[in-house]
């Protein structure tokens, strides 16, 4: 599902699911599915930054 | 004696002059009065003056193009030139070449006023000043791909925030095609979409800062279209460049660090976000099962076991009750039937006949007429104790 978004997407995703649980009176289907969803969204970020390698262009 | 005309004689004069070499190629020392740039021409005409007396000057447009710096009244300076008359009004002049500001160096009074001008057009105005991006995707570096800077920026960044890309640009960062090549790389840098530029080189002495603090370089900083960070290199002066930038650091690790945050700050972030993520739910589960637990236990009041229960105390209480009324009506009743059969009782015949009465019963009937009887016919006597059989002798009617 979020294979293909960069880490910063994956972060405003994991901040808008945040704020979105956190806004409370959310339907309890919802908020297990957007639980599943921040959980998964954060470990793919942790390994986008743990598999991040830098990419240098030289232009001489 | 010959007469000559005006224009020999000031023609005589200036030749004099202009062959004199003690007044050719000096230098002289003075404060600038009346200081006039030509509109048109180009042509400045000032006096220099002392204590005591003023010189006429001028210098021409090409020379003045040549001035780092534009002269101003009150200004101590040293003007180079010679002394030549004008042949047309008969005064003479010094017909400057160069003019060196005493004191301070000409260098600085020029970048002074560079300051001064690209000030006023609001190049170094903190409105424009932009904000950096937080997680910049393409970061580009504009500097010697040979110094140090670009390994520095690539240290840090390979360290602080690998995700990101590195666009570096080759400038020249030394001497006159400088400014140029810094400009250009910043607009390559912007065009190959970088979303921040680090502009800088190395530490270095005062002079070779200068790239960076001509006008070119301070314009194309400022018309960058992305924020840009300078990385000049100097704890001390700051460049045009630098006033220019959105954000200065002072050497180029510092610049990286300011254009990226750091992976640990954002795994940390993540972190937090997962704790939070996980306090939400579970809050917003207990609620719901709260929310649930108290509708369940409204629920049990209404159901057809507690409705039963409820409507068998009923029951129990109006049988009780029925009871209690039974009772007490029996109790009632007996006491009026024993009334009852005690004025019954004062009313029974057996009472009469035991004060002396009798019953007279023909057959099966009790005789109340004595013409429902005939004579000789047999009829039955109650006492009060005891019966016996009787004949009739007379009736009434046996005597009418």
């Amino acid at each position: 599902m979020n294979g293909n978004m960069t880490f910063e997407d994956n972060m405003k995703k994991l901040a808008e699911i945040v704020s979105e649980l956190e806004k409370g009176d959310v339907p309890l289907e919802k908020t297990v599915e957007l639980y599943g969803e921040g959980v998964k969204i954060s470990v793919l970020c942790k390994k986008q930054l743990e598999d991040a390698k830098i990419k240098i262009t030289e232009e001489k | 004696m010959p007469v000559i005309t005006v224009t020999q004689v000031n023609k005589y004069i200036a030749s004099k002059l202009k062959g004199d070499r003690l007044l050719q190629g000096i230098m002289v020392k003075g404060e600038i009065s009346n200081f006039v740039h030509h509109y048109k021409s180009g042509h400045c005409y000032f006096s220099l003056k002392d204590k005591e007396s003023t010189l006429k000057a001028v210098m021409f447009a090409s020379a003045a193009a040549r001035l780092k710096f534009e002269p101003e009244d009150g200004m101590a300076v040293v003007a180079a030139g010679s002394i030549s008359a004008y042949e047309r009004d008969g005064v003479y002049q010094l017909y400057v070449n160069d003019i060196i500001p005493e004191g301070v160096g000409k260098e600085s009074v020029a970048l002074e006023q560079l300051k001064k001008k690209l000030a006023a057009e609001g190049i170094f105005s903190q409105e424009h000043k932009r904000s950096l991006p937080v997680m910049p995707k393409k970061i580009g570096v504009v500097t010697s791909l040979s110094g140090a800077a670009v390994q520095d920026v690539i240290n840090v960044l390979t360290r602080r925030y690998p995700l990101c890309e590195l666009y570096a640009v080759n400038a020249i960062v030394q001497g006159e095609s400088a400014p140029q090549s810094i400009s250009q790389g910043i607009l390559k840098a912007e065009s190959a979409g970088c979303d921040v530029v680090i502009v800088g080189r190395g530490g270095g002495s005062s002079e070779d800062l200068s790239p960076f603090n001509t006008e070119a370089v301070a314009r194309a900083v400022y018309g960058c279209k992305v924020p840009v960070i300078s990385a000049v290199g100097h704890e001390v002066d700051f460049t045009l460049a630098d006033l220019a930038a959105d954000m200065r650091a002072p050497t180029p690790s510092a610049a990286a660090e300011l254009a990226a945050p750091d992976i640990n700050q954002l795994a940390e972030n993540i972190d937090n976000y997962r704790r939070r993520c996980e306090r939400a739910a579970l809050e917003a589960v207990e609620k719901k099962i709260s929310a649930c637990n108290s509708l369940s236990a409204r629920l049990v009041s209404q159901s057809p076991e507690n409705w039963l229960k409820l409507m068998e105390e009923k029951l129990m209480n109006l049988e009780k009750r029925a009871e209690t009324a039974a009772l007490r009506n029996i109790e009632r009743n007996n006491a009026a039937l024993a009334e009852k059969a005690a004025r019954l009782d004062s009313l029974s015949p057996l009472k009469v006949m035991a004060r002396g009465y009798s019953l007279v019963y023909s057959g099966e009937e009790l005789v109340r007429d004595s013409a429902c009887i005939s004579k000789g016919q047999t009829v039955k006597l109650r006492f009060d104790k005891g019966s016996a059989e009787a004949e009739i002798i007379s009736t009434d009617g046996d005597n009418i």
